[in-house]
């Protein structure tokens, strides 16, 4: 209780206060415009971050992801074109109910279920991260390593992409997080004689390379989106409380689906929403509406995008495995406060936990009026023409990651990643995959060697434990998912 | 840029060889079989593995064909996406002798007139934007952006 207590007087120190409201509408705005996702706007924030308190830090990455995550609905109903990745699943069929003459509904289902979604996610966190915590402290290195694996295999498993070019993704980025001397031995790998390199490439750079730059890069060769109609909107909320009551199970499923696939390390908000918007199709009783402008899709997936994002912590938190590309530019930002990743987090600093499951709350409920307010706004705020929008980014991009490190060197690897993203897109290989490699390879190396010594270099002892064996299984289950599905296709295509 | 698979499956198989090759040469730690070089070889064969399926075509078929631009355009005009991290690279190169402000004004405004900005909204946009990015990150945030030969006036 105490703990309670102090974690709400950490959340209404005024410098919290007001880092919450101006990253939700920082969140708000930047995940509104098409093409900047979710991941960027958190990926630009990380040098405000080093300036704040460790809460106040967290609040920022808290808020302004939720935000971003809904705000992305706006341009997908209004335009047809997502303002972020996890809109994408239902795009069409809110553009659709716009074309109905149902914008409001449309939007305000996207507002209102975003908000449960995150706040039932939320809930989630809150009762599970302390069991799976107790249980996490006898977590050894193999269990480590395949949570580690695990985490990158789900990650390879996104949709709408060929899951052999996310895998070699995922190791490319594992590639990258070979070079410099952060190995068991201390050697420098591949740094090409470069002192620069010794120590590292550092997730952020790469990050707002491939989110960012490539997207700048993209922007120079597609024509601008069309300009939004000036529309005025009837209320937001009316009829969301009959979409509630009408289509309470999908929502439920959509929240419990996009808490499972949050929690799954690596797998993340544009995995919940294309999951959940299929489910919906699947088990609906009306499958034939859906394209035309149903809502119940909407209500499903928007649900299960925002869900995930909560229970996303969770891995991230109690591993330091982060659950998708927005917790693993948080978990930089948690080293950095000193909260490091871990189960004692839940023991030690208790307070700190709390104060992160209120800021939750908070963003998950500010959401809905700043929602509105934003909704009303939309056309003003899509008129910002591209060609004044990532010019500005571009530069932030380079002084952002500058603030990071004050160094140069830095900005040479944005440029580098931001091409090496625009030529993995444009070839199908999801950027996605390689960001959690970089991330997570010098852990999954340190857990695989350090496995492989206590084993005296034998295999077996990876799959005695227990737990380990099911995450063994879980993982093994996740890599052999290609070659089923593809033989499985081509059966059908046999058969046809 | 678009590549054949077979073409970006290539690259990967010997991307992969290089780094199990480079890899398997690094000095291991005395008295000990698992060493650093255990890691970048695990993963250059895995590697080689998916730059293989992808070159001969198996497992694909998940992905969204991507929507092609219809428009007809002049072979060099996907060069024009090479125009940001050239711009960054620039910025690298003349942000410590020219100062941050000015660098950053060429930089956005070359930017803007790429993107097909007019005129009366690019030259507000490079007068002022960098000014205000100066004044978040070095003012208030204390990066150390360099002066050159035109400091903030603050």
């Amino acid at each position: 209780m105490t703990d309670l207590l102090e974690g709400l007087r950490l959340v209404a120190e005024t410098e919290v206060v007001i880092a919450i409201i101006l990253s939700s509408i920082y969140g708000l705005v930047v995940g509104s415009l098409p093409g900047l996702s979710a991941t960027m706007a958190t990926a630009l924030l990380v040098p405000f971050t080093f300036y704040l308190s460790p809460i106040a830090a967290v609040a920022t990455i808290i808020s302004a992801s939720a935000m971003a995550i809904f705000s992305g609905d706006i341009p997908g109903a209004l335009l047809r074109i997502p303002g972020t990745p996890a809109s994408a699943a239902y795009t069409d069929e809110a553009y659709a109910m716009t074309r109905k003459g149902q914008a409001e509904l449309a939007l305000g289902a996207g507002l209102w279920f975003s908000a449960i979604g995150g706040i039932v996610g939320t809930l989630s966190l809150v009762l599970m991260a302390p069991v799976l915590a107790e249980m996490a402290l006898n977590f050894s290195s193999y269990e480590y390593f395949w949570l580690a694996l695990l985490g990158l295999m789900c990650a390879t498993l996104v949709a709408r992409s060929s899951p052999v070019k996310a895998i070699a993704s995922m190791l490319l980025g594992l590639l990258v997080a070979c070079i410099g001397m952060e190995n068991p031995a201390g050697t420098p790998r591949f740094t090409f004689g470069l002192t620069d390199l010794l120590g590292g490439i550092e997730p952020i750079p790469a990050l707002v390379g491939v989110f960012a730059v490539s997207e700048v890069m993209r922007a120079m060769l597609i024509p601008p989106p069309p300009p939004l109609p000036d529309r005025k909107f009837g209320s937001i909320l009316a009829g969301q409380w009959a979409l509630t009551k009408k289509y309470q199970w999908p929502m439920w499923r959509g929240n419990v689906v996009g808490i499972i696939i949050g929690v799954l390390p690596g797998a993340g908000a544009d995995m919940a929403a294309w999951v959940s918007y299929a489910m919906s199709k699947k088990f609906s009783k009306e499958p034939e509406k859906f394209g035309t402008g149903h809502p119940e899709g909407l209500v499903e997936a928007g649900a299960s995008n925002n869900a995930s994002l909560a229970s996303g912590w969770v891995p991230s938190l109690l591993f330091g495995i982060p659950g998708d590309t927005i917790t693993a530019i948080a978990i930089g930002v948690l080293y950095m406060k000193g909260l490091n990743p871990g189960p004692t987090l839940f023991t030690e600093r208790a307070s700190s936990m709390y104060a992160l499951y209120i800021i939750f709350i908070i963003a998950n409920i500010i959401m809905i009026p700043l929602g509105i307010l934003m909704i009303r706004l939309a056309s003003r705020i899509l008129k910002a023409p591209r060609s004044a929008v990532m010019p500005v980014i571009m530069l932030l991009c380079a002084v952002g990651t500058f603030a990071t490190g004050a160094n140069l060197f830095a900005v040479i690897l944005v440029a580098i990643f931001g091409c090496l993203g625009f030529v993995m897109e444009r070839n199908g290989y999801p950027v996605a995959a390689m960001v959690l490699g970089i991330v997570m390879g010098s852990m999954l190396e340190q857990t695989f060697v350090t496995s492989l010594i206590k084993s005296d270099s034998s295999v077996l002892p990876f799959f005695e434990r227990p737990v380990a064996g099911v995450l063994a299984a879980l993982t093994l289950g996740a890599l052999a998912w290609p070659v089923l599905a593809w033989a499985l296709q081509r059966r059908k295509v046999a058969a046809a | 840029m678009k590549l054949s698979d077979r073409m970006s499956g290539g690259i990967l198989v010997a991307l992969g060889i290089a780094a199990a090759w480079f890899g398997s040469r690094l000095p291991g730690v005395p008295g000990q079989d698992v060493g650093p070089s255990v890691f970048p070889m695990v993963v250059g064969g895995g590697l080689v593995l998916c730059g293989a399926l992808v070159a001969f075509g198996i497992g694909q078929g998940f992905e969204a064909p991507e929507e092609e631009d219809p428009t007809p355009r002049h072979p060099l005009y996907g060069l024009r996406a090479l125009l940001p991290p050239a711009l960054l690279v620039l910025y690298v190169l003349v942000a410590e002798p020219l100062g941050f402000l000015p660098t950053a004004a060429i930089m956005i405004g070359i930017a803007a007139y790429a993107l097909g900005a007019s005129w009366r909204l690019l030259l507000p946009l490079a007068l002022i934007a960098p000014f205000g990015v100066h004044a978040v990150f070095a003012k208030l945030l204390r990066v150390p952006l360099p002066d050159g030969v035109l400091p903030a006036p603050w």
